[in-house]
């Protein structure tokens, strides 16, 4: 195998990485390996083992084709008959959203310079820390969210599974158990023991707005769905302003100040408009699997639609029935003139299970209450 | 050309004639990859919607190979002793009963009822104690059981050997050839991912939809066939909760075979349209729009 191709195989990993995907250096040494047990003879061969080994899941297909369009591009003069199909439609970034985003992590201290000091919150914290709007709320104030957050994410977790463990008082005999008991008690299977139900972790979906009309909460909402995942196993999470994006991957960072980052240099539409109904059919169709009867979808919005009110209430509708329950987060519902009466709200409102403000402290310990119920 | 690159295009064409042969309609992608999973020794994990004939290219393989296939169907739930082994109480207890009739005392039983003729062998014991060529194991829907099993199943995968506490290690002789397959109904570890090549099948293109429709339905005409593909590729561009995959293509057409048509009608369309589309909200919609004829159906 030649030197150059060696050499263009590497820069591709190193530019796939660059841009996101993992790869690792296993993966570089098996792209190798690959492109030896396949043979150069042909680009498409060379293109078709590469894709094979770095690419993990079918949304860096797309990513793949440019990069490898990029660093395997081939000679002039049989340029058009390459086999490789490349569509260039990565979207321009716009640097002035990255900026406000991450500042986010660090902002508490200097945005809050005109107001009075507030108390780090505390186990039982001062009724005005419960009804002050999260739209003023500081960065170090996010603590008690997190803490409640992971509370509902349990809360909504548990549920009995189809796994099994081992029990003293149980549903099933237990019959590995009741056998090796019996064992020293002349085989006599007179002492019982029992397995049950695990409890099931029930999955939780999380869509949150994070358009400009939802500028001052998409914050407090994120440390909500960041809180959610550190907390059960089973959340996938997502934004959507025009677009929509999964972020599972990216909230998973340990600390919020990096996943906030990593957000930032990822989303591109950030608080831009709104298209709440285009975001939810995109999920259902792309990643409508994620949702069954036992999946929890909540939505963090304030309904303010820019698209086709018909277009949201049947992507709704498609929601509430796959789902095991449809919430819908709403911070405007907090403040007392609000009335939900936007056209994307109406045609929203009669598929959800549980419609609730999500705006300070107190409005989460309810929903909590509810979620109980 | 060295002689390595020659062996190398032969099984590449071999597994693409295999594949053709099975009806299966061969695709390079997907030829390249299993010469790879070979190659490598490495798990391919293949992802794609339901219908697109994941399962089957494990059944090639095998196939192919001239070997075992051995399948664990995953779901939710599935647990190790369901995956890998259990022992055999029924025949444990009726053991002892045998020995005490003879006057022998039970513990002394125990020895030998823990041992391997009253091992259970589930699909990951039996892919890793198999004799002679190497299997292959496929690890049907992986999307179905939940992270514990997959956890557990990487473990497995990484070195292919098994402790049974009564009994000791055991480990594969050679590797056997794993393929998982997943529907995408919740996303896998980054772990696993990392471990398997990868490949995505999408629905097929027309010609090649076509192609199948006509090999394994030879019943329906050429017209026939093309209008029903024609349709099911028309109707997966819409936003729709279930997408209809290649055997929903297969079973639609069979039907209408068994129903002697010979082109499509609006009449004919709507009473068998419940063979693409499974549900109900989707079956609506598209109703509607045959009504309102912005769905094209059918010769004019």
């Amino acid at each position: 195998m030649s030197g150059d191709l060696v050499h263009r195989t590497l820069t591709l990993c190193r530019e796939l990485r660059g841009r996101g995907m993992t790869v690792t250096t296993s993966h570089a040494i098996d792209a190798i390996r690959a492109l030896r047990a396949v043979g150069v003879a042909s680009r498409q061969r060379v293109y078709l083992a590469l894709r094979c080994v770095l690419v993990a899941r079918p949304e860096e297909l797309e990513l793949f084709d440019e990069v490898f369009a990029g660093v395997f591009s081939p000679p002039a003069e049989d340029a058009a008959e390459g086999p490789v199909r490349v569509q260039r439609r990565s979207p321009p970034r716009d640097p002035t959203a990255t900026v406000s985003l991450s500042s986010w992590g660090e902002q508490g201290d200097e945005s809050d310079e005109g107001e009075e000091p507030e108390p780090v919150p505390a186990a039982s914290d001062t009724p005005a820390l419960a009804e002050k709007d999260f739209s003023a709320f500081g960065a170090g104030e996010l603590a008690e969210i997190q803490r409640i957050a992971a509370r509902i994410a349990r809360r909504l977790a548990a549920r009995p599974s189809r796994r099994w463990k081992a029990a003293a008082r149980g549903t099933r005999i237990d019959l590995r158990r009741t056998m090796r008991r019996s064992l020293s008690n002349s085989a006599e299977p007179l002492d019982l023991r029992f397995r049950r139900r695990k409890p099931r972790k029930t999955r939780i979906v999380a869509l949150c707005d994070v358009s400009g009309s939802m500028d001052l909460y998409s914050r407090f909402l994120l440390q909500f769905l960041y809180a959610l995942q550190g907390t059960v196993a089973r959340v996938e999470s997502f934004v959507f302003s025009t677009s929509l994006r999964h972020v599972t991957g990216l909230l998973r960072e340990p600390e919020y100040a990096d996943a906030l980052r990593s957000l930032a240099g990822e989303v591109h539409d950030w608080s831009g408009g709104t298209r709440i109904g285009e975001s939810l059919a995109s999920f259902n169709s792309g990643w409508g699997q994620l949702v069954d009867k036992r999946t929890v979808v909540v939505i963090l919005s304030d309904g303010w639609d820019t698209g086709e009110p018909a277009v949201l209430g049947e992507a709704m509708e498609t929601l509430r029935r796959r789902s095991r329950r449809l919430i819908w987060l709403n911070p405007l519902l907090g403040s007392p003139d609000y009335e939900p009466l936007t056209q994307g709200m109406q045609a929203a409102l009669p598929h959800v299970s549980v419609f609730a403000p999500a705006h300070n402290l107190m409005s989460l310990r309810a929903l909590e209450r509810h979620l109980l119920a | 050309m060295t002689s390595d690159e020659e062996a190398t295009l032969d099984r590449i064409a071999q597994l693409l004639e295999q594949l053709d042969r099975e009806a299966y309609v061969a695709d390079p992608a997907i030829a390249t990859s299993l010469h790879l999973a070979l190659e490598l020794h490495k798990p391919l994990l293949i992802e794609g919607h339901a219908g697109v004939g994941k399962t089957e290219i494990a059944k090639v393989l095998a196939r192919m190979l001239g070997t075992d296939l051995i399948r664990l169907q995953c779901y939710e739930g599935l647990d190790a002793s369901t995956a890998l082994y259990e022992w055999n109480y029924a025949r444990q207890l009726l053991h002892i009963r045998l020995q005490e009739r003879d006057g022998h005392a039970a513990a002394d039983a125990e020895a030998k009822i823990f041992s391997e003729p009253f091992l259970l062998k589930r699909p990951l014991l039996q892919a890793i104690a198999h004799e002679g060529r190497p299997p292959v194991l496929l690890v049907d829907e992986i999307d179905r059981s939940d992270e514990e099993f997959e956890a557990f199943l990487l473990e497995v995968l990484s070195d292919f050997q098994v402790t049974v506490p009564e009994l000791g290690t055991i480990r594969a002789r050679e590797r056997p050839h794993v393929i998982l397959t997943s529907n995408r109904s919740r996303e896998l570890s980054d772990a696993l991912r990392r471990r398997c090549l990868y490949l995505w099948i999408d629905h097929p293109p027309f010609e090649k939809e076509l192609s199948i429709v006509r090999r394994k339905v030879p019943g329906a005409s050429e017209a026939l066939a093309a209008q029903i593909v024609g349709l099911v590729q028309h109707l997966r561009m819409a936003k729709l909760a279930k997408i209809p995959g290649v055997s929903e293509t297969l079973d639609w057409a069979a039907a209408l075979v068994v129903l002697h048509a010979e082109h499509l009608t609006r009449e004919i369309v709507g009473e068998t349209l419940g063979c693409v589309l499974k549900d109900e909200a989707d079956l609506r919609k598209v109703r509607a729009e045959m009504e309102s004829g912005r769905l094209p159906v059918g010769a004019p």
